[in-house]
């Protein structure tokens, strides 16, 4: 799948549920990618950072680094073109974004200091998942990079990033909210009564948070006042972006469910919305051991033979552990057909369920293999 | 977990929904009056009890004694604001005004605040004339753990925001009750697997940080205890030596084996990265997870509590 459905598109974004694999499948393929021959890199949302340890970048940053040709050797792999990963700060990158769009200095300085602000720019209400795709405008921009992976965060909703830029950028503008806090001056008869609703809603709202948290919060958009065009303007770049061709959305579920709830979701929204969905990855999947029953005494024997010490309970006990694990596999597999027939097409990738987390370069390879084909 | 209010978080997809149902059940069992929250628009943990729409008005029963509410931040901003404002044109006046709600919509930490406040309201009801309250045990199946930590963090951010007025004042008294450990206590769930159990342990150091009242880790779905070291070298011999299907089950075993082995040291990891007791939830191997199997795993919950003396 990686090199048919991906291997053209400049961005790839992989989304999902929580935990059921996106920054690994991300991960991988970029490194598919990378084997291709091209520049490929990652922006990865793991807030515990383990997989920049994976590649060998500690204390992997907001700046892209580049995993050292080095350490794919010590992991065996060939790869012609480059892998380079960073992991998203939300914070610096918004911190950017202000820079880029203040008319001066000062008017930086006010809103970087800003209590609101501060807040806004850290883990709440959506700014990462906001500012996950302004980084992608960014490398985009940058033009170094021939394929980028975009990872997304555990959001409550699959879908929250690609929303988030227009909640902010819409409480930024805060037209309403700013006509509240701007005295009324002329207008038509409309403008003014209009604006005394908005000194009334004012008033009510003031005696709910408090005087100084409004002068606050009216500071701030008073400060992003002449700033918002330009955030506008690059939320719609992106969006168009993501829109395009140029654009592959690859949703990445597991064999359960919730997460399939989800996917089938997400797809369908994506599909609804004329995002380029490329299709669905089943992610954990179990393999289905060897059919037929174990043979209790010819296992037994060998068992007793090898010297273990209760040879008919360990035989039991090994036996159920592979009725377990054909469980496991049945369940999975009625799980995928479930998902298959729900959308109506193959699945664009499988991955088996790894006996070892995939958590180092050797095991991320595992994945990529398992997603080339 | 003797505590009235848990907060159960973790890494997406580890369990999280399962073992507040199961902490749910397990205390309802016990014969105390539980109830099971549910937040962000998230059914998982009650449509494990077959309940159709949970309601956001009024707590619904689930099995006996186990009751569950979902938190709607639309519908708690509105009952927030009438206890506030008392007079029903104002709060008709805000909620209808277009200004207000994008306020709401992307106001940093509003939502959390609202949902935070809603459950805080519902751990420290009384009962009609009494001291005694409706809720002996609330558990709460919070999102993914940036959002579940932001969810707790939100009554202290609040509170840096606004120095005075009514809001600051609620998340201060919503902050002495999430922030007492007497009275509230933080699960942070993981999987045996390295990832799950580094966000927990980071997550563990966050909330700390914050003065949040961290009380316990789970380590859920584990495999269980079935093989000793000392019979690898038999199931080794068979996996070679026996033929098809015999062979299979020798190799199933050792690599059952091993499993145990990688998640002795994730297990180790957790206890010794949050330094908490850690409550062992076993591996469930089932067609569908369905009540059933969140009655075993209450099963497990309680014993396990039990031996922690938790
Ligand atoms: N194919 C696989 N086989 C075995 N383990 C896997 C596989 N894919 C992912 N994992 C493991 O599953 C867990 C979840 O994976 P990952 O962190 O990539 O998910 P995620 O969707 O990014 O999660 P989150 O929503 O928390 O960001 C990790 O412990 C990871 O190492
Ligand atoms: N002990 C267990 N044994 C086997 N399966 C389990 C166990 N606990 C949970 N599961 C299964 O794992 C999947 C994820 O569980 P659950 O929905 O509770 O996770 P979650 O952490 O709440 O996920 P999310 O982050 O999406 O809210 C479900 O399909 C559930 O059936
Ligand atoms: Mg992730
Ligand atoms: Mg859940």
């Amino acid at each position: 799948m990686i090199d048919s459905a991906l291997a053209d598109r400049w961005i790839v974004v992989c989304c999902g549920a929580g935990g059921v694999g996106k920054t690994t499948v991300s991960a991988a393929v970029a490194l598919g990618l990378a084997k291709l021959g091209h520049r490929a890199v990652v922006v990865t949302i793991d807030p515990a950072r383990r997989l920049g340890s994976a590649l060998g970048l500690d204390h992997l940053g907001d700046e892209p680094r580049r995993v050292s040709p080095e350490s794919i050797d010590d992991a065996g792999l060939t790869v012609p073109g480059e892998l380079w990963a960073l992991q998203l700060d939300a914070k610096a990158t918004f911190d950017r974004l202000v820079a880029r769009n203040a008319p001066t200095p000062q008017d930086r300085e006010r809103i970087l200091e800003n209590r609101i602000y501060r807040h806004l720019s850290g883990a709440v209400a959506g700014a990462q998942e906001y500012m996950a795709v302004e980084r992608l405008h960014e490398l985009v921009e940058d033009g170094r990079f021939e394929r980028i992976v975009l990872d997304t965060p555990p959001s409550r909703n699959a879908l929250d990033f690609l929303e988030a830029p227009e909640r902010i950028t819409r409480f930024i503008e805060g037209k309403a909210l700013r006509l509240l806090t701007q005295p009324a001056t002329g207008g038509n008869i409309a403008a003014r009564a209009l604006h005394m609703g908005g000194a009334a809603v004012l008033s009510v709202l003031e005696r709910i948070t408090g005087a100084q948290m409004l002068r606050d919060v009216a500071d701030f958009l008073g400060a992003f006042d002449g700033m918002y065009d330009g955030f506008a303007e690059r939320a719609g770049e992106v969006r168009e972006l993501l829109r395009s061709d140029d654009a592959a959305f690859v949703v990445v579920t597991a064999p359960d469910p919730g997460p399939t709830e989800e996917a089938l979701a997400l797809a369908e929204r994506l599909g609804k919305e004329a995002y380029p969905l490329q299709g669905v990855v089943l992610n954990r999947v179990h393999g289905a051991p060897p059919v037929g029953d174990p043979a209790p005494h010819e296992l037994r024997a060998i068992l007793a033979d090898a010297g273990a010490r209760h040879p008919d309970d360990l035989a039991a006990r090994a036996a159920e552990t592979l009725d377990e694990l054909r469980a496991l596999a049945q369940h999975d597999g009625q799980a995928r057909e479930a998902l298959t027939a729900a959308l109506g097409s193959p699945l664009l990738g499988q991955v088996p369920a790894l006996p070892d987390e995939p958590v180092d370069l050797h095991g991320l390879a595992r994945v990529t293999a398992a997603l080339r084909t | 977990m003797q505590r009235r209010l848990c907060f159960v978080l973790g890494k997406g997809g580890v369990g999280k929904s399962a073992v507040s149902a199961a902490l749910g059940l397990a205390a309802a069992r016990a014969g105390r009056r539980a109830l099971l929250c549910e937040v962000a628009g998230s059914d998982r943990a009650s449509a494990l009890f077959g309940a159709g729409d949970v309601d956001h008005e009024r707590p619904v029963e689930l099995a006996p004694g186990l009751f569950g509410i979902a938190i709607d931040v639309d519908h708690s901003t509105e009952r927030y604001l009438a206890s506030q404002l008392r007079v029903r044109p104002l709060v008709e006046l805000l909620v209808h005004s277009k200004a207000f709600h994008h306020f709401t919509a992307a106001a940093p930490g509003l939502a959390e605040l609202v949902t935070l406040g809603a459950i805080w309201s519902l751990a420290v009801e009384l009962r009609p004339g009494g001291e005694r309250p409706v809720w002996d045990f609330v558990v709460v199946d919070c999102p993914a753990t940036g959002h579940g930590v932001a969810l707790l963090e939100t009554a202290s951010n609040i509170r840096a925001l606004a120095a005075q007025g009514p809001i600051s004042e609620q998340s201060e008294r919503i902050e002495q009750v999430i922030k007492h450990p007497a009275a509230t206590g933080v699960a942070l769930v993981a999987r045996p697997d390295e990832l799950p159990v580094s966000e927990a342990v980071d997550a563990a150091a966050a909330l700390r940080r914050r003065d949040l009242p961290v009380a316990l880790a789970v380590m859920n779905a584990m495999t269980p205890q079935r093989f000793r070291d000392d019979e690898a070298g038999a199931l080794t011999a068979a996996s070679l030596g026996a033929g098809g299907a015999s062979a299979a089950a020798a190799a199933a075993a050792l690599a059952h084996l091993e499993r145990q082995a990688v998640e002795a040291v994730h297990l180790e990891h957790l206890e010794h990265g949050t330094g908490l007791p850690v409550l062992q939830l076993p591996l469930l191997v089932r067609q569908e997870f369905d009540l059933d199997a969140v009655q075993d795993l209450a099963d497990a919950a309680a014993s396990g509590l039990r031996s922690l003396g938790q």
